[in-house]
């Protein structure tokens, strides 16, 4: 290759480039959207979101709901995404607090409960997200599953559970939370807590990496139960046809809201606007709960149009959730170092 | 001082000014000032200097206990691997036998294998519910899986798996190099075979493996996929880090970051004493090559070809599996051996939707810059570390520009995002987080000092005098590179300069961090996949890659015969 070849090729590459940055388009406004929820939601949102605003350039990155924190973090002096749409209150609270959010009440901000969003409006909770027990019912009966959380650590679980990784994900920080809330509320320490964690990690399998690793390995019987957040199970369990069952504990369980926010210094707000009123339409959060087993925080839902599990009661754990977010990564440290594979 | 003065001006007519301001740049801004930004930070709390990060991650038995399982993973691997590149090596350069080319091409296979597609792969065949246990379950009629693919043995056999090619390509190198008239004086002399290789073959090979032990401990110590998925309770650094970013804990990661990357760079520093014996063999070029020797006994050849099946078939599998995957019906594979449907769905999906084409443009595109933009710089790079100048100077400089590759990608990445996104010295008001350039500068920084590696050692090998005769005919610096130097450095420019570009393809861990909806690469395609458990498609995007990688380095070794 002679050098003129060399230059040939470096021109070719920038000519490429320059090329396929132009092919983006002129749209006549752009959105980019932050997201957990998973590619098919987004593609069928976005796409009925187009044909009302068929000017639009919406784009998005699945994500993780803590790498998005870490994203819209390190991204705070030169921010990209317009909207953060999904992730734990907590998640977004913290958020909040580091001043990573802008204030915007929608038009239904009357319309739910005070304690599903922030007071000084920076997100708003969309869809309830409970946390289960959940088995592979092929390995599993009914009969034989776990009622209570105190019954997953019965001895004949041992090397037989599966938890994800909880230091990522909402959900499992919402679960060892709530577990060791159960003992704080009464000692004010979470000793108590740590034990209850302790004797769940005698019994665990693998701590998974990732949630499609867990439902993945519950299916195929690497291990045979599980705690992980109900949408989740219903996805798998529906539209994968996982054979999963899930059980709701008996003496209550922790309802994360799954909340909504606009990025502060968002280049498109007016358009970040736009979509979370889009996103949050009586008719978009029915179909959500339809399709996607979303269940809807607004209370004005005619709750006949949702699937019949949304209306089945269950108890509520009433987690002191600030005592959550302020002590959380404390306990979670405490759990890496000194329990996490310890007590085998 | 005024007798240097002739030689003095005989520099300024080379352009070496100009190369010493490009590298000085270069440095300054991917090096020393990003890592510098970390040091710092680890060194403060509210703005006042304190060693309190380090005293309290020092007193955690967490940190302590995860960076002696990193030194004791690092050291194991080097072991493991050394123990599979070196033998083969020796057979696929010392023997022929039939369809040795293609096995010594199979053999460097894993080089190329992305990371996050190996992984996967892996999973899938040897995991716990994966193809081969699921098939010695059945086969023996096991109650429970056979095995696990968790913890020390797991994270030891991937790593084998993917760096002993390291071994495998330094030590081929350097037995290439060797004058096999070394050996026949010994053989001449008296010395039997065996005193032959370990007083005559070895020590000239002494660069070509300790440069490889160094490659395999700085990957293995910045191994971060493997840890996470198949590590099991093993705690190494990187994951420690990893968790502490996401519980925010941020100061405690950069410490674990600070710590981690000192460990990487002492062992740099700590081998590259050996660096002065690489002469050695370089100067032994001038002898005769070695030919192969045939293995003509009929028993031999079929145990050597038996051998070679074998080997191929374990180095083939994850690829076959990944294929095989790559054509399951998601969903369906749940306890079966192997799925039971297949469909051209995830193929047809990928190739018709329109983000699945742009992130291989993406990547293509970000590579490519990347690579060449590595090519240009390593030719300043090399020509200033070959001129003259002190020794102390030299060695600085290739330590400086050896600091991104013994620095894991997660690092590069948060110094890189620390130090350019807010306002910096350096940079004044532009932002360089959240533009498209800031994964091409990435790619360029971790992966430019293999072609720095590449063109330099080719020019140590060139005579001196070559150039000199150049010059004493007239010509000037230009011309001489042009005409003489490059020439002959070019074989190895390019290798290396593909190898950055291939592996950059498939880059991930850093790429995580920083991407953004216009720059998005293959690898952050198929972790979406992988998210919404698209399996299939997972698979499809990493054959398409696996396809890309293919084509380009044999069109690529086409181009070179065509050349000569």
């Amino acid at each position: 290759m002679s050098l003129k070849t060399v230059l040939a090729l470096i021109l070719l590459c920038l000519l490429a480039v320059v090329s396929c940055n132009r092919s983006s388009g002129p749209a006549a406004s752009k959105l980019l959207i932050y997201t957990p929820h998973g590619q098919a939601q987004l593609r069928d949102f976005i796409a009925r979101y187009q044909q009302q605003y068929p000017n639009t350039d919406v784009q998005f990155l699945d994500m993780g709901s803590r790498e998005i924190l870490e994203r819209v973090r390190a991204e705070r002096n030169r921010p990209q995404a317009d909207l953060w749409w999904g992730a734990a209150h907590t998640t977004f609270q913290t958020a909040a607090d580091e001043n990573l959010l802008a204030s915007y009440r929608p038009s239904w901000s009357d319309k739910v409960a005070a304690s599903t969003h922030d007071p000084q409006g920076r997100w708003y909770g969309v869809y309830e997200t409970p946390e289960v027990i959940v088995y592979n019912n092929e390995a599993v009966r009914p009969e034989d599953a776990p009622r209570d959380w105190d019954d997953v650590l019965d001895p004949k679980w041992r090397d037989k559970i599966l938890i994800r990784n909880p230091n990522p994900s909402d959900s499992m920080r919402a679960i060892f939370g709530a577990m060791i809330w159960r003992f704080h509320k009464d000692t004010g320490s979470p000793e108590k807590g740590y034990d209850w964690l302790r004797r769940l990690d005698a019994n665990v399998h693998e701590y998974t990496a990732d949630g499609t690793l867990l439902m993945q390995k519950l299916a195929r019987r690497e291990g045979l139960l599980s705690l992980w957040n109900l949408p989740d199970v219903w996805i798998y369990k529906e539209q994968r046809g996982f054979p999963l069952a899930y059980v709701i504990p008996a003496s209550g369980t922790p309802v994360i809201s799954d909340g909504i926010a606009v990025v502060r210094g968002a280049p498109n707000e007016a358009e970040a606007q736009r979509f979370y009123e889009f996103a949050t339409t009586p008719e978009n959060l029915v179909l959500a709960a339809r399709t996607y087993y979303r269940v809807p925080v607004r209370t004005d839902i005619d709750r006949s149009h949702l699937p019949g599990w949304m209306n089945e009661p269950f108890n509520r754990m009433p987690v002191d959730w600030e005592l959550l977010r302020n002590q959380g990564n404390d306990w979670l440290r405490y759990w890496d170092t000194e329990i996490r594979g310890r007590s085998k | 001082m005024s007798y240097n003065t002739s030689s003095r001006l005989s520099f300024t007519r080379s352009p070496r000014l100009f190369l010493f301001l490009i590298t000085g740049v270069v440095l300054l801004y991917g090096v020393i000032y990003p890592n510098l930004e970390v040091v710092v930070t680890s060194l403060q709390r509210d703005h006042q200097w304190t060693l309190a990060n380090y005293r309290e991650a020092l007193s955690q038995s967490a940190v302590l206990e995860s960076v002696l399982t990193s030194l004791g993973v690092s050291t194991l691997t080097v072991l493991f691997c050394a123990l599979v590149g070196i033998p083969l090596a020796f057979l696929f350069e010392r023997y022929s036998f039939p369809a040795r080319r293609l096995f010594a091409v199979l053999a460097a296979l894993p080089l190329v294998l992305p990371p996050l597609v190996g992984t996967v792969a892996f999973i899938f065949l040897c995991g716990e519910s994966g193809i081969l246990s699921r098939l010695v379950q059945s086969a023996l009629r096991l109650e429970t899986p056979p095995w696990s693919l968790r913890g020390w043995t797991a994270l030891l056999l991937f790593h084998t798996y993917t760096m002993y090619p390291f071994f495998y390509v330094l030590t081929g190198a350097g037995l290439r190099r060797i004058d096999a008239g070394l050996a026949e004086a010994g053989r001449s002399l008296g010395a039997g075979s065996v005193q032959v290789l370990f007083r005559v073959v070895l020590p000239q090979l002494t660069p070509s493996i300790v440069a490889a032990g160094l490659l395999t401990f700085m990957t293995s110590m910045a191994s971060f996929s493997a840890p996470l998925l198949f590590g099991g309770s093993v705690r190494v650094l990187t994951l420690e880090i990893f968790t502490a970013r996401q519980r925010g804990d941020l100061e405690l990661a950069l410490t674990e970051t600070v710590i981690l990357a000192a460990f990487s760079l002492g062992a740099l520093i700590f081998f590259q004493r050996y660096e002065g014996t690489r002469r050695f063999a370089a100067a032994a070029m001038k002898g005769t090559g070695r030919r192969l020797k045939p293995i003509t006994s009929g028993k031999a050849r079929a145990a050597a070809v038996v051998c070679g099946v074998l080997f191929a078939t374990l180095l083939v599998l994850p690829v076959a599996t990944l294929i095989l995957v790559s054509f399951a019906q998601d969903g369906r594979w749940t306890t079966q051996t192997l799925p039971p449907a297949y469909t051209l769905a995830n193929y047809a999906r990928i190739l018709t939707e329109k983000d699945a084409s742009e992130v291989f443009v993406n990547s293509l595109s970000m590579s490519a810059i990347a690579a060449l933009a590595a090519l240009l710089w390593s030719f300043c790079v090399a020509t200033l570390a070959r001129g003259k100048g002190s020794r102390v100077w030299k060695r600085l400089l290739s330590l400086l520009v050896l600091v991104p590759w013994a620095l894991p990608g997660t690092v590069v990445a948060v110094a890189l995002a620390e130090a350019y996104g807010k306002p910096s010295p350096l940079l004044r008001s532009y932002v360089l987080i959240g533009t498209f350039w800031i994964l091409p500068v990435v790619y360029f920084l971790r992966f430019m000092p293999l072609v720095v590696r590449a063109v330099q050692a080719s020019m140590e090998q060139l005579d001196p005098a070559l150039e000199e005769a150049a010059g004493s005919l007239g010509a000037r610096w230009w011309r001489r590179f042009r005409r003489v130097t490059l020439p002959l450095v070019w074989p190895g420019a390019a290798a290396g300069t593909l190898l950055a570009f291939v592996i950059a393809l498939g880059e991930y861990v850093a790429s995580v961090l920083l991407f953004v909806p216009s720059n998005r690469p293959v690898s952050i395609a198929i972790a979406s996949e992988l998210r919404d458990f698209n399996l299939g498609a997972a698979a499809a995007y990493g054959v398409v890659l696996m396809g890309i990688i293919a084509v380009s380095m044999i069109v690529a070794a086409r181009f070179e015969r065509w050349r000569s």
